[in-house]
């Protein structure tokens, strides 16, 4: 008897996945956490610049989602993100109003590292400086085009908007960066 | 950075969002406007129009180059640090955290009614021992109530 690679059909629905976590099975709240920690966490850390944050909006989200799987209607991932990327405004939110700006503590510190290349690090931190000056619907669409990967008909998707609307967000942000930047590295 | 196949994920789709996380049309801002402002290159065409075409995978970096070789050379560093970025992934103990702090509740249930069977057995003889020595109690108040009442 030959072991064979599990099928697509072997692996459980996110839907099949929060029937046995609401059936008691809590453990297999871990799966789904395998499933999207990742694309999200990308999200938090390209919306904040911070890694520290970019955890802890990811914790509460999963946290808040887990109490509230019973409410789940239609797809969990788009259902996941929204709550992620209320976090994420909502900390934007915030930090405008207690007058607080990307400073070091806030600064992306993952993506720094002794043995990368000087000018790699520089652009590092000139692009993060860049995105903290862009609007957040702006950068949200930059985000979620360029650094998540996504296409316009899934922003649109996740975002309740239409791919026209996306398509100018992601080209007024590409028009300020550029701007920003071209100074420095044209 | 350019359009990726990869992205039009199709897992679970067919299912609608919830409405109410839809954005209220009213609360959407300006930049989505699809009538391209003046003064913007969407506006005004050319060698700016060319490069997002690029970027969007409409067009080959050939013809990005012949537009404007300089921003091509911009977004190609722009892109390598992008695409690092894209592979970054959630610290490990971030999983361990989040099933760290939800609650046990569910499990809690089972496991109550798993104890209580288990522990039902050690209780139960502790139970009938202490009946017994309250009726072995009982009997010898009553045997000293007998004596004490014969010597009267």
């Amino acid at each position: 008897m030959t072991e064979e690679e599990p099928t697509p059909a072997d692996v459980d629905s996110d839907q099949d996945v929060i029937s046995r976590i609401l059936a008691g099975e809590r453990d297999a709240f871990a799966m789904l956490i395998g499933r999207y920690s990742d694309p999200l966490y990308r999200h938090a850390l390209g919306m904040t610049g911070s890694p520290d944050v970019a955890e802890d909006i990811l914790q509460t989200s999963f946290i808040k989602a887990y109490h509230h799987l019973g409410e789940v209607r239609g797809r969990f991932d788009a259902w996941l993100f929204r709550i992620v990327a209320n976090g994420c405004k909502d900390w934007l939110k915030n930090i405008r109003r207690t007058h607080l700006s990307y400073d070091e503590d806030d600064q992306p510190s993952t993506f720094a590292s002794p043995d990368e290349d000087l000018d790699r690090t520089e652009l590092r931190q000139d692009l993060d400086s860049a995105l903290a000056q862009l609007a957040p619907s702006l950068r949200e669409a930059f985000i979620m085009k360029h650094v998540e990967g996504r296409s316009y008909e899934e922003m649109a998707d996740l975002l309740g908007t239409t791919v026209g609307a996306l398509k100018m967000r992601v080209h007024r942000a590409r028009e300020a960066l550029q701007t920003l930047l071209e100074e420095k590295y044209d | 950075m350019l359009d990726r196949p990869e992205a039009h994920d199709d897992r679970n789709l067919g299912q609608d969002l919830p409405q109410r996380d839809a954005a209220p049309v009213a609360d959407r801002p300006a930049a989505d406007r699809e009538v391209p402002l003046p003064g913007t290159a969407a506006a005004e065409g050319g060698p700016a129009l060319v490069i997002h075409q690029w970027l969007d995978g409409e067009t080959s970096e050939a013809d990005a180059r012949r537009a404007d070789d300089k921003q091509v050379d911009l977004w190609k560093m722009i892109s390598a640090e992008t695409d690092q970025r894209r592979r970054m992934t959630t610290p490990a103990y971030v999983a361990a955290i989040i099933m760290a702090a939800i609650p046990e509740a569910r499990t809690e249930m089972k496991t109550a009614t798993a104890t209580n069977i288990a522990t039902g057995a050690m209780v139960e003889p502790k139970a009938a021992l202490g009946t017994a020595m309250l009726m072995m109690l009982c009997a010898g108040i009553f045997a000293i109530g007998i004596v004490i009442g014969t010597m009267l």
